[in-house]
C-alpha cells in the first residue's frame, strides 16, 4: 500500500512549507482562544466545575466532601439513597483500596451490567463540567462504561479551568491508551430526538469533590449533599 | 419536470405524512436547543471564524499534517494504513479481519464507513456485523441505510421502533415507553460488545502530533466497541486532521453545540495506539485506514472549502427541502445541503446533478455551518458546472433557453407576462393556485400563491419618483 500512501501525500500538498512555519501558524491560531471562549469558568475552578457538573443538563448529580477518607459515607449514603445492594466493583487504585470500605463488599472485576462503580478521576474540567480518566493498570477504560451507576471522587486540585488547560498538562506521547473526558450519564435521543439516560454507558452519574480547602460557600450551589434527583 | 430517480424519491416522501413529523420532532428539538447554546455563547461569532482558519490552515498544509500524523500514530503502536477509495479502503478493513480470524464486529456509527460502503463489504465476507450506536442499530433491523449524519434513524417514530424491537429482540418487554425501547436495546447489544473480535469506529478528529483519533458520542458505544475487542480498527477521512488535542478543543466547542446543543458529548475519547503492558483493558491490535476516496482530488477542483465540514448535521435541520423530504430522497450517502455538495464527488455529478438544484439557496446552510462552509455558492458551482457539461435534461434547457429569449427582448417579455398573469387567475381559487398545466412540480403538493393584479413592471411603470 506504500503506492497509496506515496500517491495521497502527493496529492495532498502542502508537505514543502517548512515546518517550523507551519508549526508557528498552528500556535497563532490558538492566540486567539482566550477571548472567545464561553464564559464559563469564574472564581475558583473547583466551584465552577462542582456548579457545572452538577447543573440539570449534565445527568449527574454532585457533592462536596473534605478529604478521600470521606468518600466511603458518602459512597454509603448513595446506596442507602437509591436503595441499592451495599456492594460494588472498585476501580483498582492504590488511593482507594486504602481506603476504609466496611460494610460494603468490594471486587476488581467489573460486570458486564454491574449496578455499582466506584472510581477515581485523574482530574476534571471545570468550563464542561468533565470527568478526565486516563486508561493504565489503575484504570481500566470499562470502569467509565459498564456500570449502571458511577460514582466518582475527584480532587479539586486537579480541576482544569478550561479544555486546553488539560491539553496542556500532558505531553503528546506521554498519552495513554485512553483518554477519556466524561461529560454527564450516558444519554440517547436517538428516538424522535427524545433523551433518554443509560442508553448504553451508565444512567447514572455522582461526583464526589474532595475539596479540603473550600471557599466560602458559592450562592448558586448549596453546601449539602445533592442526592438522587435524576 | 423530467422524472429522474431523485424527483420519484422526493414525491415518495413528500407524500409520507409519518416521515415529514418524524423529520420535524427531531430536527425541530436540534434547532430550538442549537439557537440556545449559540445564544449563551457571544463571542460565537469569532469562535466560527477560527474553527474556520483552523481548518483552512490544516488543508493548507494536509501532506505536512498527514505525515506527522503518521509518524506520531506509529511511534504510539499503532498501524496506519492508506486507501485511495473506497474499495482499497474495504479491502484492508476486511484483510484485517480476516487476520484476526474475526466471526463477528461491533461497529460504533461512521458516516465514513457508510461512505466507503463498509456494511456491504463485511458482509459479502460473510463476517457479522453488529451496530451498537442505537439509531444504528434500528436502521440495522429495518435494512434502512442512514436518513441523518447525526441521527440515522430519525425517519422512524416510536411506534415503528417498537415493531422493529419486539421482532427482532429476544427479551423486547412491553415497548410502551420510549425509555423501555432504549433499555431493550440496551439488553440486546450487552453480550455483543463482548463477544466481538473486532471493534470498528470512525473519527471525529485524528491529532496530528500525538496520533491519536478522537471520538465523540453521547450514549458510550464508541468505548464499548472500542475496549474489549483484539482489534481496534479506525476508518478515518483524510480531512479529519488537526495539529494538537488544543485545537480540537477549539472545534469540539462548535461541533457539540451545532449537532445537539449541549457544551460537550458525554463521551469525548482519545484513542492512542494499542493498550499498554499493564493495562486491563484495551485491544492489542490498533490499525486506523487512512481514506482520501475524492478528497485530495476536492482540493483542485475548487471544493476545498468542504473540506472542513465537521459533519455536525446543523446544514441539514435548518435545510427547508431536507424537512420536507428527509434524508433517503438524496440517494446518496450525505444529505442535506452538504450531502448535495458531496454526493456529486462520491458518486459522479451525471447521478447527482438534481441533488445542488434541490435547493432554494436561502442561505440557512451557509449561516448556521460551525466552520462558515460556503454552501450556496459550492451548490452553484455544481450548478454551473452539469449546465457547462450538458447535463441538465432538455426540458430545463428548452424552459432557459425560451426564459433567455424573453428577457434579452423586453417588449416581448413583457407581452409574456401580461398574457400570463390573467391565465394563471382563471386557475386560482381563493387566492391560492392548486392545479394549472406546466406548474405540476409545485402543485402536486402545494398550491401556488395567485399572482396579484399587476405585474411589478406594470407597478412601477406607474409609481412616481421618490423624493
Amino acid at each position: 500500500m506504500s503506492g497509496a500512501r506515496n500517491e495521497i501525500l502527493a496529492a495532498a500538498g502542502g508537505a514543502s512549507t517548512d515546518p517550523a512555519a507551519i508549526a508557528a501558524a498552528a500556535a497563532r491560531l490558538l492566540d486567539r482562544v482566550p477571548g472567545l471562549r464561553p464564559d464559563r469558568v469564574s472564581g475558583r475552578p473547583a466551584d465552577a466545575f462542582l456548579l457545572r457538573a452538577s447543573s440539570p443538563a449534565m445527568g449527574a448529580t454532585a457533592e462536596r466532601v473534605a478529604s478521600l477518607a470521606d468518600f466511603p459515607a458518602a459512597v454509603r449514603r448513595y446506596l442507602a439513597a437509591w436503595t441499592l445492594a451495599p456492594a460494588l466493583a472498585l476501580q483498582p487504585h492504590p488511593a482507594l483500596r486504602a481506603l476504609d470500605w466496611t460494610g460494603i463488599e468490594i471486587h476488581e472485576a467489573i460486570g458486564l451490567d454491574e449496578p455499582v462503580a466506584a472510581g477515581l478521576a485523574l482530574g476534571g474540567i471545570a468550563e464542561t463540567g468533565s470527568l478526565v480518566f486516563h486508561s493504565g493498570p489503575d484504570a481500566p477504560t470499562l470502569f467509565g462504561f459498564l456500570p449502571v451507576h458511577h460514582i466518582v471522587a475527584v480532587e479539586a486540585d486537579r480541576i482544569w479551568p478550561w479544555l486546553e488547560d488539560y491539553a496542556a498538562a500532558f505531553a503528546p506521547a506521554s498519552q495513554p491508551r485512553n483518554v477519556n473526558l466524561i461529560t454527564g450519564a450516558s444519554g440517547t435521543t436517538d428516538i424522535e430526538g427524545a433523551l433518554v439516560r443509560g442508553a448504553h454507558g451508565p444512567g447514572h452519574l455522582h461526583i464526589v469533590l474532595v475539596d479540603p480547602d473550600p471557599a466560602p460557600p458559592h450562592p448558586d450551589f448549596p453546601a449539602t449533599t445533592i442526592a438522587k434527583s435524576i | 419536470m423530467t422524472t429522474t430517480a431523485f424527483t420519484v424519491r422526493a414525491d415518495r416522501a413528500l407524500a409520507d405524512p409519518q416521515l415529514k413529523l418524524a423529520i420535524e420532532r427531531t430536527t425541530g428539538t436540534a434547532r430550538t436547543k442549537r439557537a440556545a447554546a449559540v445564544a449563551a455563547w457571544p463571542e460565537f461569532a469569532a469562535a466560527r471564524m477560527l474553527g474556520k482558519d483552523i481548518k483552512d490552515h490544516v488543508i493548507a498544509h494536509l501532506g505536512h499534517y498527514l505525515a506527522e500524523f503518521e509518524r506520531n500514530a506509529l511511534a504510539s503502536g499503532a498501524k496506519v494504513h492508506w486507501a485511495r477509495n473506497a474499495r482499497e479502503a474495504c479491502d484492508i478493513v476486511v484483510s484485517i479481519c480476516r487476520d484476526a480470524g474475526a466471526r463477528s464486529v461491533t461497529r460504533a456509527k461512521s458516516m465514513l464507513g457508510e461512505e466507503i460502503g463498509l456494511p456491504h463489504a463485511l458482509a459479502d465476507a460473510g463476517i457479522e456485523r453488529v451496530e451498537t450506536d442505537l439509531a444504528e442499530h434500528i436502521i440495522q433491523l429495518a435494512g434502512d441505510p442512514p436518513s441523518h449524519i447525526v441521527w440515522p434513524a430519525l425517519h422512524k417514530t416510536r411506534e415503528q421502533v417498537g415493531e422493529l424491537f419486539r421482532a427482532h429482540h429476544r427479551d423486547p418487554g412491553a415497548m410502551a415507553t420510549v425509555e423501555a425501547m432504549v433499555a431493550s436495546a440496551r439488553r440486546h447489544l450487552r453480550g455483543r460488545f463482548m463477544a466481538a473480535d473486532v471493534g470498528i469506529s470512525g473519527a471525529n478528529f485524528l491529532i496530528a502530533d500525538s496520533g491519536a483519533v478522537c471520538t465523540v458520542t453521547n450514549e458510550g458505544n464508541a468505548e464499548l466497541t472500542t475496549t474489549p475487542p483484539r482489534v481496534h480498527i479506525v476508518t478515518a477521512g483524510i480531512e479529519k486532521l488537526v495539529p494538537s488535542t488544543a485545537h480540537a478543543m477549539s472545534l469540539l466547542r462548535l461541533l457539540v453545540r451545532s449537532a445537539t446543543g449541549a457544551e460537550l458529548t458525554q463521551y469525548t475519547t482519545f484513542h492512542r495506539g494499542p493498550k499498554r503492558a499493564g493495562d486491563p483493558d484495551g485491544p492489542s491490535e490498533f490499525h486506523i485506514v487512512l481514506v482520501d476516496n475524492g478528497r485530495t482530488r476536492m482540493l483542485t477542483d475548487g471544493l476545498a472549502d468542504m473540506l472542513r465540514c465537521l459533519r455536525c448535521g446543523a446544514c441539514l435541520n435548518h435545510c427547508v427541502v431536507f424537512r420536507q423530504i428527509g434524508g433517503h430522497a438524496y440517494g446518496g450517502t450525505y444529505p442535506g445541503p452538504m450531502g448535495a455538495v458531496l454526493t456529486p464527488v462520491l458518486d459522479g455529478l451525471p447521478l447527482s446533478q438534481d441533488l445542488p438544484r434541490a435547493c432554494t439557496l436561502n442561505g440557512q446552510c451557509q449561516e448556521v455551518c460551525p466552520v462558515a462552509i460556503p454552501l450556496p455558492t459550492l451548490l452553484r458551482g455544481w450548478r454551473d458546472r452539469s449546465w457547462r457539461e450538458g447535463l441538465e435534461p432538455v426540458s430545463v434547457r428548452g424552459f432557459l433557453g425560451i426564459w433567455r429569449f424573453l428577457v434579452l427582448h423586453p417588449a416581448l417579455y413583457r407581452l409574456a407576462t401580461a398574457a400570463a398573469l390573467p391565465a394563471m387567475r382563471l386557475f386560482g381559487r381563493g387566492g391560492w393556485i392548486g392545479w394549472m398545466p406546466l406548474a405540476g412540480g409545485w402543485t402536486r403538493h402545494r398550491d401556488l400563491p395567485q399572482p396579484s393584479g399587476r405585474s411589478f413592471m406594470a407597478q412601477t411603470r406607474n409609481r412616481k419618483p421618490s423624493a
